[in-house]
C-alpha cells in the first residue's frame, strides 16, 4: 500500500488528494483539501500572478506538505494549469513555491490536463463505458477554457478546446459592468458566440445523447437536485442518484431559475460559498447552452478532479492499477479524426501506422525508445498527410501548422511539437535533422526522439507509394546489423522499392544500419 | 402512538408563525429557573440537594441577568423595536421580565429563609445571618479572626469631592457606608483639610464609604463549636460580609458610621466581538475580558432594611434604574450555597454520589482501537464512565501507528487529563490540530491559557473561526495501519471535560466508519480554513447545513403522516426557540405527526393549540444531573433514524456555530436510544410537563408507575456492568495459593 497526494494549483483553487493505492483496493481517496485563490484572473488580465497571491499559493502548499507530512506519503505529484501556464513569471513562482513549501509544481498542458482529467472519469465511473456507449460529450470546464470532447459508438471522435473559461468568462462580465437585468443576456451572448463555429463543424452529423461534466461547481447543482428528488419530487432521481445524474430537462429548469436567485439565496439553495456563485453561474450556463446545441437527454456529474486523474495515472504508471481502458486507443482514435477532418484517408493512415510501428517494434533494442516515443510515432505517422489538404506542394509546411493548431487530448505540447517536427521532417528535403536541434530550444532527449522516429517515419513512409496499398503483413528483424522489412503482399512494390531505397540513407545516418525491403 | 385524526388540519389555513403561538425566550428561560426553583422547594428530596438546587438558580440567574438581560438593555438603549418570535418589543420584554425576576427573587429568599435555613439548623448546620445574633464568645472570636485574616485584605474607600466614586467590579459583593468625620481629625484626607463652606464652617456632611468584601477569602467563616460548648457535629457559620460589618468601624477611624450595607451589582457582561475587524482575535478576546467588568449596571441587590439614603446614593452614582434594584431579605448572592451543599459528611441530607460504570460496549482489558473496530460504541454519560474518551486520546498519543489527532475543544476542565494527552501526543510527533473556541463564554480566559499550554507542547492551534463559534464536539485520530489509512472518531453532545461529564448526561459515538471518518477529516479540513466538501456522507453541519437537514426530516414524517402512515419524532435537547423549526414541528403536528419533545431549557414552542400542537408534547426533566444530550428520533415509516450532536434547536446552534449533528445506525445502539428516550418520556418524578398556558405541571402518577429516569438509568448501567464482571470473573481459574 502505497500514500501518494496529488495537487492540483488551479486558476481558483488549489486541491490536494490523499490517496491510498494498492494492488487490493486501487486508488482510495482519503482526504481532500481545497483553498480558493483566484490565480486565473490576475494570470490572464495581467500576464502575471501578484506577489500578494504568490505569498497566499506558497502559504497554502506549505500547509499542505505539512498535511502530506502528516500522512507520511511515499509519493506526490504536484501540477499547475492554465493559470500557471499562462503566467509570465511563472519560472520564478514556481521557484518560490520549491524554496517556501518544498514542492515541485510541474505545468500542465491544457490536453494533459484533460487527459488526466478524462482518465479519471473513465477509470472511476463504473457506467463509464455504457454512457459513451451512445453519443456522449465530454465536458470539462476549466477556468481559462472548456474542453470538449465527443463520443460516437465507444470511440473518441474528437476533442476541442473552446476559450469558455469560467474565470474568463466572469473577467469579460466585470469589464462590461453589466446591471442585473442584462447580466444573463450578455452570459449567454458570450458562450453563444464560441459555441456557435463549434457546434457547425462538430455536431452536425453526432447525435449526442449523453453529456459528462467534469467541473467544481456543478456537482453541488447535482447534489441539491439529487435531494430535491430523494426527497420526493422524482422517483426517477432517487434511482438516478446512483450513478450522478439528472435528466437535461431537470438540469436546465434549475438554472433557468438561477436567474431568478440572487447570490445570497444560490448560495444558500446549493450549498456553496457567495464568492463562488460568479463561478457557478457561467458553468451551468455552459452546459445548459451545450445541452441545447447538442440536444442531449442526460447530463451525469461524477464529481471528479484533476487531482483523482494525477492519482489513477501515477497508479496506471506505476502498475499498482490495471486500466480496463485503452486509453491510447482514445488518443490514437482522435488524431484519425483530425485526419479525416482534413480528407485523409484512413486506410493510408493505417498502412503507414502499421509500416511504422513494424519497423518501431523491429529496431526496439537498437533506437532505446520507450511506449511514449511509439505512440508518438503513431500519431505522427496518422498526421503525415494532413497538410495535403491545405496545399500539395506545401504538405510538410502545412501539416506543422495543422498539427499545432489541433489539440491531441492526451498530448503535451511539446509532445505536439516533436509530432509536428517529426511529420515535417519525414518529407525529404523539407528540414534536415540540424534544423531541428537549431530551430527549437529542445533539449537532448528529445532531439534525439525526434531525430529517431523521423528517420523510422521516412522510412516507412518510402514503402507505401500507391495510395491502393494493401499489406497482409509487415514485419522488421535486424539481422547482421542490416533492418530487414519483410512486406507480405500481392501488389507490386518496385515503386515502393525505389523511394525506400532514397529514404533509407537518412534512416542510416540516424542508425548506423542499412536498411532492405523484401516482398514475399 | 395514536394521533387524533381531527387535528390534521390543512396547514394553508393556519398562519404558524402567529406571535401568540410562540412564548418568548426569556420569559421561558425564567421558567426554567422556577422548576429548578421548585427542586429547591421539593420536600422529598434530602436538605443539601435542595440547598444545592437554589444555589443553581442563584448561579442562573446571574447568567441570565449578565446575557439576556443585558442584551435587552443594549437593545432598548440603540432604539431596536423588533418584535421577538412572541412579538414583544425588547422594552416590552424588560419590562415583564422585572416582574418575573423580582417575583423569583421573592421565592428564593423564601425558600431560603423560610424553609432552607431553619431546616439546616435542625440538621446542625447553623448559618448566622446577622452578627446581632453572635453569643459574646461568637462576637470575640469573629472580632479576633477579623484583625488576624481579613482586616489586611481590605481596601476601605471613601468618596468626597477629591475622591471620585469607586469603580464597583461585577457580580462583587460590596459594603456602603455612610460615614460622618469626627470633628477632632480627617485622616481619610490624608492630612489634607476638608473644603470649607461657605461660612468657613468646616464640613460634617455624610460620605459615602464602601469596602469590598475580598473573593480571596471564604463567603462562609466557620465558628468552632467549642465556644458555645456544642458537639463536633454542629456547625455554625457567619458570613463573611457580617464579620465585615461588626467591625466597619475599625476601617473608618475617625468617622462615624451611620449604616452600614451589603451591596452587589451586575454588569453587562455580553462578549460581543467584532470579529471582522479583529485583527488579532486572541487579543481582542483578552481585551474584552478586561472590559466586562466595567459594564452597564443592570441589576443592584441591597439588604431589604437598607438605609433610603445610602440606596439613594447607590442608585445615583450606579446609574441604575427603579426597576434593577433588588430588595434582598436574605444573604445577598446564594451561590455560597454550593459550598454548604458540599460541605464533607452529612451523608443521610445528601443524594448518595455515583460512580460512572464502565460502558456497556467497552471492556477494559482490550485496546480502545480494536473494540472500535468491532463496531460503533455508545457511550452514556454520566450513568458510564468517560474514562474511554480519556483513554481514546491517550491511547492514540502513546501509539505507533497513530499520524494525527484532531479535535475541538470548547470547555475543559480545570486540569484537563485530555490536554495533557493531546500535548503528550504532540511531544510523541504525532500532528496534533486543536481548535481551542476562545468565545466559550465566561470560559474564554481559561481557555487561552490552554490553548498557549498546547501551542507551547507543538499543538497546531486554531484559535476558534471569524464570525462562528465552534461548538462542536468531535475528535479524530488517524492510524496508518497494515491495510491502510483507518480513521477513529469520537462524537459526543457534551464538551470534552472528565468533570462535568460527571454530573452532564452527555452521549458519545466512537466509530471507526469510513463515510464518518471521511466527514471528520472534512470537518477539521475546514475548520483549518480549507473549503467544504462537495457533499457529506453523514454528517450535518451547521451553519451551512444542518438547519436544512432537520427541516427535510420533519418534514418528511410530515409527509408519512399526510399519506396516512404512522409518524412521530421525538427530541431531546436544552432548548428550543428556532422559528423555522418550531413552524416545521407545528406543520407536521397538525399533518399528525406525534412529536414528544424533552426540553430541559427554554422552549418557544407552545402545546395544546388546536390544529396545530395538539400533537405535541413537552417535558422537562431536572434532576440530580444536568440534562445535556441532544438526540433526534424520527419514526421514517418503520425505517427508524436516531441522530444526536451538539445543536440545540435554538438560531445559534443552527446560524452562527459550527455544529455536528450524526446518525446512530448499529441497531443495538438504536435500541438502546430509544430505551433511553421512552424512559425519559415516562419520567413521572423528575420530569414537568408543559401545559397549554404555558405553566410546567409534575406528570399525573395516577395508574402509573413511580419512574426517576435518572435513578433508572444509574440502576441499569450498575447492573449491566455487575452483569460483566460476574460474567468475566466467572471465566477465572483461581489458583489455591496454600495446600489445603
Amino acid at each position: 500500500m502505497k500514500l501518494f497526494a496529488a495537487i492540483d494549483v488551479g486558476s481558483y483553487e488549489i486541491g490536494m488528494k490523499i490517496f491510498e493505492l494498492s494492488q487490493k483496493n486501487g486508488v482510495k481517496e482519503i482526504d481532500f483539501i481545497r483553498h480558493r485563490i483566484d490565480l486565473g484572473t490576475d494570470s490572464y488580465n495581467t500576464g502575471k500572478i501578484s506577489y500578494d497571491r504568490m505569498d497566499e499559493l506558497c502559504n497554502v502548499l506549505k500547509g499542505f506538505k505539512e498535511i502530506m507530512d502528516t500522512y507520511k506519503v511515499d509519493a506526490y505529484r504536484a501540477y499547475g494549469t492554465s493559470a500557471i501556464r499562462e503566467t509570465q513569471n511563472m519560472r520564478i513562482i514556481l521557484d518560490q513555491i520549491k524554496l517556501r513549501s518544498g514542492l515541485t509544481i510541474l505545468p500542465l498542458s491544457n490536453s494533459e490536463q484533460r487527459f488526466l482529467d478524462y482518465k479519471s472519469v473513465a477509470l472511476k465511473s463504473e457506467n463509464f463505458h455504457s454512457i459513451i456507449n451512445s453519443g456522449t460529450a465530454f465536458i470539462d470546464i476549466g477556468g481559462g477554457s472548456t474542453q470538449v470532447s465527443l463520443f460516437s459508438s465507444s470511440e473518441l471522435i474528437a476533442t476541442v478546446n473552446l476559450k469558455l473559461g469560467i474565470l474568463r468568462i466572469r473577467a469579460s462580465l466585470n469589464e462590461l459592468e453589466p446591471s442585473s437585468s442584462n447580466y444573463e443576456r450578455l452570459l449567454n451572448e458570450i458562450i453563444d458566440n464560441e459555441i456557435h463555429t463549434f457546434k457547425k463543424i462538430f455536431l452536425k452529423r453526432l447525435d449526442i445523447q449523453n453529456i459528462i461534466v467534469v467541473d467544481d461547481y456543478l456537482p453541488y447543482i447535482l447534489q441539491k437536485l439529487l435531494k430535491d428528488g430523494i426527497s420526493g419530487e422524482t422517483k426517477e432521481n432517487a434511482v438516478a442518484g446512483r450513478d450522478n445524474s439528472v435528466t437535461a430537462g431537470q438540469f436546465v429548469k434549475f438554472v433557468d431559475k438561477l436567474k431568478e436567485m440572487p447570490p445570497e439565496q444560490i448560495s444558500s439553495e446549493v450549498g456553496i460559498p457567495m464568492e463562488s456563485t460568479s463561478l457557478l453561474k457561467p458553468s451551468a450556463h455552459i452546459i445548459k447552452h451545450l445541452i441545447k446545441a447538442m440536444e442531449a437527454e442526460r447530463i451525469y456529474v461524477p464529481g471528479v478532479t484533476l487531482s483523482d486523474g494525477i492519482a489513477y495515472d501515477y497508479a496506471e504508471k506505476n502498475k499498482i492499477i490495471k486500466s480496463g481502458h485503452d486509453f491510447e486507443r482514445d488518443i490514437i482514435s482522435s488524431v484519425d479524426n483530425i485526419s479525416l477532418r482534413y480528407r485523409g484517408e484512413q486506410s493510408v493512415s493505417d498502412l503507414l501506422s502499421k509500416c511504422a510501428l513494424a519497423v518501431f517494434d523491429g529496431m526496439k533494442k537498437y533506437h532505446g525508445l520507450d511506449s511514449r516515443g511509439r505512440l508518438l510515432l503513431d500519431i505522427a505517422a496518422r498526421l503525415r498527410d494532413v497538410g495535403r489538404f491545405i496545399s500539395l506542394s506545401a504538405a510538410a509546411e502545412s501539416a506543422y501548422s495543422i498539427i499545432m493548431g489541433s489539440e491531441i487530448i492526451g498530448i503535451s505540447h511539446k509532445e505536439r511539437e516533436m509530432i509536428a517536427y517529426i511529420v515535417t521532417a519525414s518529407y525529404p528535403g523539407e528540414i534536415t535533422y540540424d534544423d531541428i536541434g537549431d530551430s527549437s530550444n529542445v533539449d537532448e532527449k528529445t532531439y534525439i526522439t525526434v531525430v529517431k522516429l523521423t528517420a523510422i517515419l521516412r522510412l516507412a513512409s518510402g514503402m507505401i507509394r500507391s495510395y491502393k496499398r494493401k499489406y497482409d503483413s509487415v514485419k522488421a528483424q535486424v539481422k547482421d546489423k542490416e533492418l530487414l522489412i519483410t512486406i507480405s503482399t500481392d501488389d507490386d512494390i518496385t515503386l515502393e522499392k525505389g523511394l525506400f531505397f532514397e529514404n533509407a540513407g537518412f534512416f542510416e545516418e540516424v542508425f548506423g544500419m542499412r536498411a532492405y525491403l523484401k516482398r514475399v | 402512538m395514536k394521533v387524533s385524526s381531527k387535528t390534521k388540519t390543512k396547514a394553508k389555513e393556519i398562519d404558524f408563525r402567529a406571535p401568540e403561538y410562540y412564548f418568548n425566550r426569556e420569559l421561558s428561560w425564567m421558567k426554567f429557573d422556577e422548576r429548578v426553583l421548585s427542586e429547591a422547594r421539593d420536600k422529598t428530596l434530602p436538605l443539601l440537594e435542595r440547598v444545592k438546587m437554589l444555589g443553581i438558580t442563584a448561579s442562573n440567574l446571574d447568567e441570565f441577568f449578565m446575557v439576556r438581560v443585558a442584551s435587552l438593555k443594549d437593545m432598548v438603549h440603540a432604539g431596536y423595536k423588533r418584535r421577538d418570535i412572541a412579538g414583544l418589543t425588547p422594552g416590552e420584554q424588560l419590562h415583564e421580565l422585572s416582574i418575573v425576576t423580582h417575583d423569583f427573587a421573592n421565592m428564593q429568599y423564601s425558600t431560603w429563609g423560610r424553609s432552607l435555613l431553619p431546616l439546616l439548623k435542625e440538621n446542625g448546620i447553623r448559618i448566622i445571618s446577622h452578627h446581632e445574633e453572635l453569643s459574646d464568645e461568637e462576637g470575640e472570636y469573629i472580632d479576633r479572626y477579623f484583625e488576624e485574616q481579613i482586616y489586611s485584605v481590605l481596601t476601605p474607600m471613601a468618596v468626597d469631592s477629591s475622591r471620585p466614586f469607586p469603580l464597583v467590579r461585577n457580580k462583587t459583593l460590596n459594603i456602603g457606608a455612610i460615614v460622618t468625620p469626627l470633628k477632632s481629625a480627617n485622616l481619610l484626607n490624608n492630612g489634607q483639610e476638608k473644603k470649607k463652606d461657605k461660612k468657613g464652617q468646616k464640613e460634617a456632611k455624610p460620605d459615602f464609604a464602601m469596602v469590598q468584601v475580598p473573593d480571596v477569602l471564604p463567603r462562609l467563616i466557620s465558628i468552632p463549636s467549642d465556644i458555645n460548648g456544642k458537639k463536633d457535629s454542629e456547625k455554625t457559620f457567619i458570613f463573611l460580609e457580617e464579620v465585615i460589618e461588626r467591625n466597619i468601624e475599625k476601617l473608618f477611624l475617625n468617622y462615624r458610621i451611620e449604616c452600614a450595607h451589603p451591596f452587589r451589582i451586575m454588569r453587562n457582561a455580553d462578549l460581543t466581538i467584532d470579529e471582522d475587524e479583529a485583527e488579532d482575535l486572541l487579543h481582542e478576546i483578552e481585551k474584552q475580558l478586561k472590559r466586562r467588568q466595567w459594564g452597564e449596571v443592570i441589576r443592584l441587590e441591597v439588604e431589604e432594611g437598607i438605609s433610603p439614603k445610602l440606596l439613594d446614593i447607590l442608585v445615583e452614582e450606579l446609574h441604575v434604574e427603579d426597576r434593577d434594584i433588588y430588595r434582598i431579605n436574605g444573604p445577598l448572592d446564594l451561590t455560597f450555597l454550593s459550598k454548604i451543599a458540599s460541605l464533607p459528611g452529612y451523608d443521610e441530607l445528601k443524594i448518595p454520589g455515583w460512580t460512572p460504570q464502565t460502558p456497556k460496549y467497552m471492556k477494559t482489558d482490550e485496546d480502545i482501537f480494536t473494540q472500535i473496530r468491532k463496531g460503533d460504541i455508545l457511550l452514556q454519560h454520566p450513568y458510564e464512565s468517560f474514562e474511554p474518551v480519556v483513554d481514546f486520546i491517550r491511547t492514540a498519543a502513546r501509539d505507533e501507528a497513530t499520524l494525527a489527532i484532531k479535535m475541538t475543544l470548547y470547555r475543559v476542565s480545570g486540569n484537563s487529563p485530555i490536554i495533557a494527552a493531546l500535548a503528550q501526543a504532540a511531544e510523541n510527533g504525532k500532528q496534533v490540530t486543536v481548535l481551542v473556541e476562545l468565545k466559550a463564554r465566561f470560559d474564554e480566559e481559561h481557555n487561552i491559557n490552554w490553548a498557549r499550554t498546547l501551542e507551547k507542547a507543538g499543538c497546531h492551534v486554531i484559535y476558534g473561526l471569524v464570525g462562528l463559534k465552534t461548538h462542536s464536539k468531535i475528535a479524530l485520530v488517524v492510524r496508518r495501519e497494515e491495510d491502510g489509512i483507518r480513521r477513529y472518531v469520537h462524537l459526543g453532545t457534551g464538551n470534552y471535560n472528565d468533570t462535568t461529564a460527571r454530573f452532564y448526561t452527555d452521549m458519545g459515538l466512537l466509530t471507526c466508519s469510513e463515510p464518518v471518518g471521511e466527514d471528520a477529516t472534512a470537518v477539521f479540513n475546514m475548520l483549518s480554513g480549507y473549503s467544504e466538501p462537495v457533499a457529506w456522507n453523514r454528517l450535518s453541519l451547521a451553519p451551512l447545513w444542518l438547519k436544512n437537514r432537520f427541516l427535510y426530516l420533519i418534514e418528511r414524517e410530515a409527509e408519512h403522516a399526510r399519506a396516512g402512515r404512522e409518524a412521530h419524532i421525538i427530541g431531546k435537547m436544552n432548548s428550543l426557540c428556532d422559528p423555522d423549526i418550531i413552524e416545521a414541528l407545528y406543520k407536521a403536528s397538525s399533518a399528525g405527526v406525534k412529536i414528544d419533545l424533552i426540553i430541559r431549557g427554554i422552549c418557544c414552542l407552545k402545546v395544546g393549540i388546536p390544529g396545530v400542537s395538539e400533537n405535541i408534547t413537552v417535558h422537562s426533566i431536572v434532576g440530580f444531573f444536568l440534562e445535556h444530550s441532544r438526540i433526534f428520533y424520527f419514526l421514517n415509516e418503520g425505517n427508524e433514524e436516531f441522530y444526536m450532536g451538539s445543536a440545540d434547536w435554538m438560531p445559534r446552534n443552527l446560524d452562527r456555530r459550527v455544529e455536528i449533528v450524526f446518525p446512530v445506525e448499529r441497531e443495538e445502539l438504536k435500541a438502546d436510544l430509544k430505551h433511553f428516550l421512552s424512559l425519559e418520556l415516562s419520567d413521572t418524578i423528575k420530569a414537568h410537563v408543559l401545559t397549554p398556558d404555558g405553566s410546567y405541571v409534575k406528570p399525573d402518577r395516577r395508574g402509573k408507575k413511580a419512574v426517576n429516569s435518572q435513578r433508572e438509568l444509574c440502576r441499569e448501567a450498575k447492573e449491566t456492568a455487575r452483569k460483566r464482571k460476574e460474567t468475566v470473573e466467572g471465566r477465572r481459574f483461581i489458583p489455591e495459593m496454600s495446600p489445603v
